[in-house]
């Protein structure tokens, strides 16, 4: 141990409720920037979760084929790239099976859904409303939302007469479990559908404008006989969706998005809620520097007249400078360390209330997500930093003016 | 007496002088000081107060540049030396004695006497440790090794002072007016400390005094009158 350290060391021995309450100062500053950022962390997973959980990661899709770029000379040209666009627009995936061998033999993946998606016109009495139907295999109903699992009413299966109906939309149209329900395609194909079941997910989306039928039944209705309009994946790490969504453009051919592209809303919530996260970061930093800052200061000016005798037999400018630098990492250190211990121990009992009705958590903190080892890191170095004015003070003090007084 | 073998002088000044200069008065306190040291001397200066004692003193201590003048210890012309060149020389060769002690508080007897040593090796070393403690028997207060300096009496405080001014084995020890704080008895003791130890160690001594009476029992002593050095022949 360098004897500037046993100086330091003294020093901050030497007048216990100053140093006491000046860690107190810094471990508090620390607590806050810890659980502030298990507060942010855990609430931007949670808001991922929630959504990643019951959407696609990775969603394939036809090719938007361009049409043939033919400059229009007249107004009938133009007529005829409309329709030309048209006919084009029933874009599908035929080839699906090849794409299949290429998604079965992908280990992070956790589930597929092959879906044929169309929009009809469901009746029900005097009320017609437009749906979106989604014919997926039955044994893969819930491979993308777990649907079978939020039955509210009647079971979760889908045979070829069969519909299941979110409860928001059901109880928009005034429909329950065993009623049928007229339903026209947009190609003009009708049937009538009997509710097997209604669910709710608590996804908006899912449960106010969604309703599931067979696969089978959705290719009689949209008149796809063996293509499918898009193919969702799920991955066992939700981060690699980017990196596997453009490797599968690459390898299928097919328009490849994963679920952070099309989630613009979530991204820029995530992002706002990070900034702000920042924002308190920096200040708990700020008060950091300058509580230590202050602190040293009034040590320095108090020691005077002993860093003056100090510096009268000679120990150098260097050592003073060290020894208050060294004040102020063993206060950062110090400090820091109870931080994250107190930053810690207040998020997992917050974490660990008793939860709601719904299940989920009053406030969402992961006490694992306070980084931590940055907040020690920040802390200390913010502390050190404090520490640079007041020892420079310190080393520049007058020796003979210090032993004058 | 070890070193008066060697007849170069232990310290050489010349010319020196010191004017403080201020925003709106120059202060001219040392006009031309010249006398040197001999190695092993013990020099009483006197002169009444204001006269620049202290003065004199902080600058061959280096703690103060002069305004103009060179003064050589050792051989090395003092004034051409950088802060941390002058930093070292100073832990090295000078030994400091103030009036009021001024030792480290929150540090022990022990501690403040083997600080300048630690401070220049970084550590406490068991020689250094040995030394100070061997010191501080020297001043007589083995029995006060281990208690904070601000549980000492001023007598008390003073000795440890003077041990510590001792404990680089320094080849010149400045003092001023180092019994000017202590009652006649205490200061009559101290100073017999100090003349005793002087004699052992053979260290040269320089320090300051209104006491006519300590003053006549050192070897030499020079007097500040107007700025300038007056020699009074020993007695
Ligand atoms: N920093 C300074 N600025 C201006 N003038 C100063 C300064 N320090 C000392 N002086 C002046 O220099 C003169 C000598 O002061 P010094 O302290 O050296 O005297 P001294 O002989 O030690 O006196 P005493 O016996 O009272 O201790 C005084 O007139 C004092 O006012
Ligand atoms: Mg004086």
């Amino acid at each position: 141990m360098h004897y500037s350290v046993k100086v330091a060391l003294r020093y901050l021995t030497a007048n216990r409720l100053q140093s006491t309450m000046l860690i107190a100062g810094v471990a508090i500053a620390v607590m806050v920037f810890t659980f502030n950022a298990a507060l942010i962390n855990g609430l931007a997973e949670f808001q991922i979760q929630r959504v990643v959980g019951s959407t696609a990661h990775v969603t394939l899709k036809p090719e938007r084929r361009m049409p043939a770029v033919v400059p229009p000379r007249d107004a009938s040209a133009v007529r005829a790239v409309v329709s030309q666009r048209a006919l084009q627009r029933r874009e599908q995936i035929k080839d699906w099976r090849a794409v299949e061998s290429i998604l079965e033999s992908l280990p992070d993946v956790t589930g597929i859904s092959y879906n044929v998606l169309g929009t009809v016109l469901a009746t029900r009495g005097q009320q017609t409303v437009p749906i979106t139907l989604k014919g997926v295999e039955p044994q893969r109903l819930s491979a993308i939302a777990p649907i079978d699992t939020n039955v509210v009413a009647g079971e979760p299966r889908l045979g070829l007469n069969d519909i299941l109906i979110g409860k928001r939309l059901a109880d928009d149209l005034g429909i329950g479990v065993a009623q049928p329900v007229f339903v026209q395609s947009d190609q003009g194909r009708e049937r009538v559908l009997i509710v097997r079941g209604l669910y709710a997910t608590g996804v908006e989306s899912i449960d106010a404008r969604l309703a599931y039928v067979n696969l089978d039944t959705a290719r009689v209705l949209f008149d796809y006989p063996d293509g499918l309009t898009e193919i969702e994946i799920k991955l066992a790490d939700i981060y690699a969706a980017p990196e596997l969504a453009e490797r599968l453009a690459d390898s299928t051919g097919l328009e490849a998005t994963a679920w952070s592209e099309t989630n613009q809303r979530l991204k820029d919530a995530l992002q706002g809620q990070r900034s702000s996260g920042d924002i308190i970061k920096f200040f708990t930093l700020l008060t950091i520097v300058i509580g230590v800052a202050s602190a040293l200061l009034l040590t320095t000016y108090r020691r005077r007249p002993e860093i003056g005798i100090m510096r009268s037999f000679g120990v150098s400018q260097r050592f003073v400078l060290s020894v208050f630098i060294l004040q102020g990492a063993l206060i950062g250190t110090l400090g820091s360390i109870a931080g994250c211990l107190l930053g810690y121990g207040f998020s997992a009992l917050l974490a660990g209330l008793p939860r709601g009705a719904d299940g989920s958590a009053p406030l969402p903190v992961d006490p694992a997500l306070g980084e931590y080892p940055i907040a020690l890191l920040l802390a200390v170095v913010a502390s050190v930093l404090a520490a640079i004015l007041p020892a420079r003070a310190a080393s520049r003090v007058d020796p003979v003016e210090a032993i004058s007084q | 007496m070890m070193t008066t073998a060697d007849s170069t002088p232990l310290l050489e000044v010349v010319d020196l002088r010191k004017t403080f200069v201020d925003r709106y008065f120059e202060t001219p306190v040392l006009k031309g000081i010249n006398f040197t040291l001999a190695r092993g001397e013990m020099v009483a200066m006197q002169g009444s107060s204001g006269s620049g004692k202290s003065t004199l003193l902080t600058i061959l201590g280096t703690l103060l540049a002069p305004t103009s003048g060179t003064f050589r210890m050792l051989g090395q012309d003092l004034t051409r030396l950088t802060e941390s060149q002058l930093s070292e020389f100073r832990n090295r060769y000078i030994g400091f004695i103030f009036q009021h002690h001024h030792l480290l508080p929150d540090f022990t007897a022990l501690e403040n006497v083997v600080f300048p040593h630690a401070g220049r090796v970084g550590r406490e070393t068991r020689v250094g440790l040995e030394r100070a403690a061997m010191l501080l028997e020297r001043v007589g207060l083995s029995d006060r090794k281990h208690y904070r300096a601000t549980r000492l009496s001023g007598g008390q405080k003073q000795r440890v002072a003077i041990a510590r001014a001792l404990m680089n084995e320094p080849s010149l020890v400045l003092a001023d007016e180092p019994t000017g704080n202590l009652d006649r008895d205490t200061a009559n003791q101290s100073f017999e400390l100090l003349t005793e130890i002087q004699r052992e160690t053979g260290t040269t001594f320089l320090l300051s005094t209104h006491d006519e009476l300590l003053a006549s029992r050192c070897e030499r002593r020079i007097r500040l009158l107007d700025g300038v050095v007056v020699t009074t022949p020993a007695h």
